[in-house]
């Protein structure tokens, strides 16, 4: 059977986790790179990749592509997935879906008008939070009434921190630009969290609310609790931010049979010791994994990926509710 | 002999009294002639004060106070810090909450990355090291430093000494990290600090802790060398406090004067032999993933 062609544009932070995942796809390669950094496509050729473009669109003319992995800032999103679209390549496209529901609605346009398959990246859903919705599924938890959803850690201001000592990684100038990611923690951990409530309950809402906190001072709100109301009366309450040095991404489904809690907190040390190993993954790489493992079985068996555009579309509508809803303080 | 103080902080409400006895408690008095002073805080990383890994600007803000009210209110105060490899300085001061206090004090906040600057030759160790010297330290008629105390990867400690480091003009300062221990005695050379203010309250060891402590002295090696003990780190394992001492930077002498060392020893969150132990093991296993050829994590 012939391998899936993969080109993977972006090699930032996430861009990084896709190309060692592309390289151990059993039926997928990774053909082509293409990054404006001369450092990345450095990187990339040292890995064996023959195709590296410093312009993603000379990527894309790339016949010998089938479908990319767009791992690039968010403002780029729209462009990149639409001349992707044009190219007639399958697109993974890396959440948020855009910075705005226009630009999200131009991308689902065009990717229906070129018939090619899209799925957007959102690894907590190849992870342990697909167990709430085969609980929801088996109606296990009885009738859902509330929902609490949780992303906080650093976001874009990442840094290595343990015992040693605490690394800060460098911080790419965009993120401190909200024209350009579209918003702050909201957008872009309340997403995750967002396409899952939305994932578990359906997507028909009745209100949506949010504060937003401006911590450090930024244009952007750096954390935020957002209330969502949905049409069969789960009440629901996303909590994000930028602002903790230890990762806490948490779900809890309150049912009148039961509830649902999933943690997924900081790796320990033992899991960080058999990912340097070799031995197992981080829970976190190994759900990047799954989902590109997942889009590329769903091109040779020829089947609309999940979550699509148009679900990521829905994300961007509730997060544009949130920012304009907001309460105000006092 | 070097002395360094140790002062409890009890709330913010005492930090301008803390501030004032730790200088009663070291002998320093500022002299009225002083006009120019630069201050350097901790601001190198997008993590506020409330983790422990950065200078809280409540006790700079106080020092401010401290220094108008002791010497003149038309002081030439600057606060100063650099750009470095993982952090700018135009977004680090609003994170960090100091664009909003030097607004609020009405002292400008220099990022000497883009100040006037000449060039600086000094040897350590016997290598010799040329650095771009900052005018606005050079010129200063006192120069103090604001550090944390918290671990890091290659020096073992982060204090005084390493504060100093933040000085350097140039941002890509991980090129020097190779020579990490001989640059930051090198720098230390050229840009002593007149008064070291270290600030205790909230630390970040394995963990963070508020610990209430304010430490002073007028020698960085000096204070190094009490803050190491603190940590749990034996100073004359750390290279640069040792080099430091070596070269006339100061000395590893001292005489504690306030509160015991003990009872924040006891405080400090400090490493313990497993993390060390997984430290070992982790570097081990990377360097034989590499030796066997592997370019990249497996994973």
């Amino acid at each position: 059977m012939k391998k899936i062609n993969i080109g993977l544009i972006g090699l930032g932070r996430i861009g990084r986790i896709h190309f060692h995942n592309c390289m151990r796809l059993k039926d997928a390669r990774l053909a082509a790179v293409a990054d404006t950094s001369k450092k990345a496509r450095r990187f990339a050729k040292s890995h064996g990749i023959k195709a590296v473009y410093e312009d993603y669109r000379e990527l894309l003319e790339d016949p010998a592509v089938d479908c990319v992995v767009i791992a690039v800032p968010t403002f780029l999103h729209s462009e990149c997935a639409t001349i992707a679209a044009e190219n007639r390549k399958h697109i993974f496209l890396e959440k948020p879906l855009a910075r705005n529901v226009k630009e999200g609605k131009e991308i689902v346009s065009k990717v229906q008008k070129a018939s090619v398959k899209i799925m957007v990246g959102y690894p907590l859903r190849f992870s342990i939070f697909s167990k709430v919705k085969n609980e929801l599924d088996q109606g296990h938890l009885g009738d859902v009434v509330s929902a609490f959803a949780v992303n906080i850690w650093r976001g874009p201001f990442l840094s290595i921190s343990n015992a040693q000592g605490n690394i800060p990684l460098a911080v790419p100038d965009w993120w401190f630009n909200p024209e350009l990611t579209g918003g702050g923690a909201l957008i872009d951990l309340g997403c995750h969290m967002i396409n899952l409530l939305l994932w578990y309950f359906g997507d028909d809402i009745i209100s949506v609310k949010s504060v937003l906190g401006h911590r450090y001072n930024m244009l952007f709100e750096d954390h935020a609790v957002c209330f969502i109301k949905f049409k069969q009366g789960i009440s629901a309450i996303v909590n994000v931010g930028w602002y903790s040095l230890e990762r806490l991404i948490k779900v809890d489904v309150f049912g009148t049979a039961k509830t649902a809690s999933i943690v997924a907190g900081p790796a320990k040390a033992s899991s960080h010791l058999l990912h340097t190993l070799g031995i197992k993954p981080l829970p976190e790489f190994a759900s990047f994994y799954r989902e590109l493992d997942y889009f590329v079985k769903c091109i040779i068996n020829d089947q609309n990926p999940i979550p699509s555009a148009e679900d990521a579309l829905k994300d961007l509508e509730v997060i544009s509710l949130a920012y304009k809803n907001e309460i105000q303080r006092d | 002999m070097s002395v360094v103080s140790l002062v409890k902080v009890g709330n913010y409400s005492e930090l301008r009294k803390a501030i004032e006895r730790s200088f009663e408690l070291i002998g320093f008095h500022f002299t009225q002639n002083l006009r120019k002073i630069v201050v350097k805080p901790n601001m190198c990383c997008y993590s506020d004060y409330s983790t422990g890994e950065t200078t809280d600007p409540r006790i700079v803000a106080e020092l401010l106070d401290v220094l108008r009210g002791s010497i003149a209110t038309d002081l030439q105060i600057s606060v100063v810090e650099s750009d470095a490899s993982a952090m700018k300085l135009k977004y680090s001061s609003k994170v960090l909450g100091y664009e909003k206090m030097c607004k609020e004090k009405r002292v400008p906040l220099v990022n000497l990355t883009d100040e006037r600057n000449e060039e600086a030759k000094v040897e350590v160790a016997g290598h010799s090291y040329t650095f771009s010297l900052p005018t606005t330290i050079k010129d200063a008629d006192l120069f103090i430093n604001m550090p944390k105390m918290k671990y890091m990867l290659g020096t073992e400690i982060s204090c005084a000494m390493k504060n100093i480091y933040g000085c350097n003009p140039y941002p890509k300062k991980f090129e020097y990290h190779q020579y990490l221990d001989e640059v930051i005695v090198a720098l230390n050379k050229i840009m002593k600090p007149d008064l070291c203010l270290l600030d205790g309250i909230m630390v970040r060891g394995k963990c963070t802790r508020k610990m209430d402590l304010l430490m002073a002295s007028a020698d960085p090696v000096a204070l190094d060398t009490v803050a190491a003990k603190i940590m749990g780190i034996n100073p004359k394992r750390i290279s640069h406090i040792v080099l430091a001492e070596e070269e006339g930077v100061g000395t590893s002498n001292y005489e504690l004067v306030g509160e015991s060392l003990q009872v924040f020893a006891r405080r400090f969150p400090k490493k313990g032999m497993a993390d060390k132990a997984r430290l070992m093991v982790g570097r081990l296993a990377l360097s034989t993933l590499r030796n066997l050829g592997f370019k990249t994590p497996p994973f």
